[in-house]
């Protein structure tokens, strides 16, 4: 299989006050909000991101469809180096790399019908024909499962998960290679999202997409994602295929967020509360402030370590070497 | 006819047991707007005893922060309008009273924590301030005097005990300059500090990642435990219903579809509706079936269906239930639906 993107030590930096954020130490000019992240997604598959508030997810997402200019690392796209300073290739990108926002609400502009939404996109990409465009938008919102009516409807007038299949179809308007979706169902109500879910897939096989799906839902992840990365304060602390990182998580942190996936039972009832406290380091590994596991290698920052079976994980526990 | 209540103080062994700690019965309420009269909440009984946690569960539009509302007494009237029924809160039925009596009844009696925790904490002031406003409350409903001092240990010793890790810095923060898992505890501590005997929570854990969700809720058992505080979950989230109830509410256009205790509604679901919402959670890997979701779309309060609610999405349904709306049927095993398919034959 070939790689739609791959990502190689990405790094992005946020400007920072003196003492303006709280995670912060005070006076450190440039934070490193995504810090040495390298993985690839494959073609035909979905790529899940997952990670806490504040872990970077989103960023990762904006830097792939270029609202954002890495500090350093590459972006390669069906392998074509993406440079952030070229508008070429800022187009290259944006015309393979659709979006949807976690944001229904947001994302989409109030004065704007839901056609004019839509063709925004068709019009910004000059891809289609002036002519074509009304047929073009047609499709698409039959594809997203949208109702045609809806297209003179303003946001406004439109329930949650309609507005996401409007953040959908104005995505996929101009023919895409890879989605990038982020939380795209987590403002949506549990049938409602079990909806839009079974859409994306539909859409996936139908129109051989791939996905960059990002969630904080583990049962989400899990119900959509063939590969699993989790992300904890800007680091890649675990990659592999979803089920093996959900069943046989490898890293302290996977762990110890897999025990935490609610489920319909009422279990952990009486149970003392597992969880740790959060936090991170700023030197060595990133986790190791609040790891259980700390030993004396955490001082210097681990590297991704194989675990077998495409399983990488980032920690010296388990560094087969040592 | 068909009883829909059990009768008051009996439990299933027929013990004579203490009266509820609320008790809403058969509440109708409309709320008036531009294009007329649309009925929010329809006959909706809710019983709750003291120390009980309780969930409310529903998609938008289903009437439970609204119910929730209509019990502490913020709704606005106009536009809300209570059409019928009764909410009685230790004996004294609420809607009787003027809003100076209600007052008092707020805070220390029935608390609430809202669901956006940066619109219901006040952006100009401090933490600080707002909590120690919670504390005056209590102060005047208690008629006690507490040194500065003491409100202050008050306040800290809460958000310790919400497991905040540095109160004395969250106290001196403007709330944006909080993240959401600690506005969410201040909020909950401006509740808590007034010590209330019915503490109800609208979707408080929503928005937060399931870490700083486990944790709250971890915690809020945890104070159920310890004080003995009643609370009421409104929550969309089933999981997070699931993990901290004893006994469910399930919601639909204004009706409660099914009640009953959270490990029955969860093992055996009843009423097709409950069915469906525990079936469009996800529980497998990415080869799993399509997920079996409700079809169409949530209904709209203005254009009711006849009959059942529910029937125009429900794959079991018969003529009757396009005619006529089910009553309140009872089961075996305690629990309510709103479902001819439970009449018994």
């Amino acid at each position: 299989m070939n790689n739609i993107v791959e990502v190689n030590n990405l790094t992005v930096s946020f400007v920072v006050r003196a003492g303006n954020l709280l995670l912060f130490e005070r006076g450190s000019g440039m934070m490193n909000v995504v810090n040495d992240v390298s993985f690839a997604v494959r073609e035909g598959e979905t790529f899940g991101l997952a990670g806490e508030t504040g872990s970077g997810k989103s960023i990762i997402a904006w830097v792939l469809v270029g609202l954002f200019t890495p500090r350093s690392g590459s972006v390669k796209l069906l392998g074509r180096e993406i440079n952030f300073r070229k508008k070429a290739d800022i187009t290259y990108l944006r015309r393979n790399v659709g979006i949807v926002f976690q944001d229904p609400v947001g994302s989409l502009n109030p004065r704007l019908r839901v056609k004019e939404v839509i063709k925004e996109a068709l019009v910004a990409s000059k891809t289609f024909d002036r002519r074509d465009h009304d047929i073009r938008i047609e499709e698409t919102v039959d594809l997203v499962g949208l109702r045609r009516s809806s297209l003179d409807a303003y946001p406004r007038e439109l329930s949650g998960g309609e507005k996401q299949r409007v953040s959908l179809a104005r995505a996929l308007v101009v023919p895409k290679k890879l989605l990038v979706l982020d939380e795209p169902t987590s403002s949506l109500d549990v049938s409602v999202q079990a909806q839009v879910l079974n859409t994306l897939k539909e859409l996936k096989s139908k129109l051989h997409l791939s996905y960059f799906f990002i969630t904080h839902d583990i049962n989400v992840m899990k119900y959509m994602s063939d590969s699993l990365a989790i992300l904890y304060y800007g680091k890649l602390l675990e990659v592999g295929r979803t089920y093996d990182v959900v069943t046989t998580p490898k890293h302290p942190f996977t762990a110890r967020l897999m025990s935490n996936v609610p489920g319909l039972k009422r279990a952990e009832r009486q149970q003392e509360d597992r969880l740790g406290e959060q936090g991170s380091s700023a030197t060595g590994c990133v986790y190791s402030k609040v790891c259980p596991h700390v030993f004396e290698r955490c001082v210097n920052s681990p590297p991704m370590f194989d675990s077998g079976s495409g399983q990488f994980v980032a920690c010296f526990l388990h560094d087969k070497r040592s | 006819m068909i009883s829909n209540r059990i009768p008051m103080g009996l439990t299933h062994s027929g013990a004579t047991v203490e009266r509820d700690l609320l008790d809403v019965d058969g509440l109708t309420l409309d709320y008036a707007s531009v294009d007329g009269r649309v009925r929010v909440l329809e006959n909706v009984s809710l019983r709750m005893k003291k120390g009980e946690i309780l969930g409310v569960v529903g998609e938008s539009g289903s009437g439970k922060t609204t119910l929730g509302l209509a019990i502490i007494g913020l709704l606005d009237s106009p536009p809300a309008e209570i059409i019928n029924g009764s909410i009685t809160f230790e004996e004294k039925n609420l809607l009787k009273l003027s809003a100076a009596e209600l007052s008092q009844f707020r805070g220390p009696g029935i608390g609430m924590v809202f669901q956006e925790a940066l619109a219901a904490l006040n952006p100009v002031y401090r933490t600080d301030v707002q909590i120690r406003e919670s504390i005056k409350v209590l102060e005047r409903a208690s008629s006690m005097n507490l040194s500065a001092e003491s409100e202050n240990k008050m306040m800290i010793d809460t958000l310790k005990d919400l497991r905040l890790d540095k109160p004395e810095w969250v106290v001196k923060k403007y709330p944006h300059e909080l993240s959401g898992g600690m506005r969410q505890r201040v909020s909950i501590a401006m509740a808590i500090v007034e010590k209330p005997k019915l503490l109800i929570l609208d979707e408080v854990t929503t928005g937060l990642d399931v870490y700083v969700q486990n944790r709250i809720l971890s915690i809020l058992k945890d104070l159920n435990r310890r004080t003995g505080t009643a609370m009421m979950f409104i929550t969309h989230d089933l999981m997070v219903a699931s993990q901290i109830c004893d006994r469910l509410y399930v919601m639909y256009a204004g009706r409660v579809m099914e009640e009953g205790n959270t490990e029955l509604i969860l093992s055996a679901p009843l009423h097709p509706y409950t069915q469906k919402l525990f079936a469009a959670i996800p529980q497998g890997f990415v080869d799993s079936p399509p997920l079996p979701a409700p079809i169409g779309e949530a209904p709209d309060l203005k254009k009711l269906p006849t009959g059942c609610k529910f029937h125009p999405r429900c794959p079991f349904v018969m003529q009757k239930c396009k005619e006529t709306e089910p009553p309140v049927l009872e089961t075996d095993d305690e629990r309510h639906v709103l479902c001819w398919l439970l009449e018994k034959r």
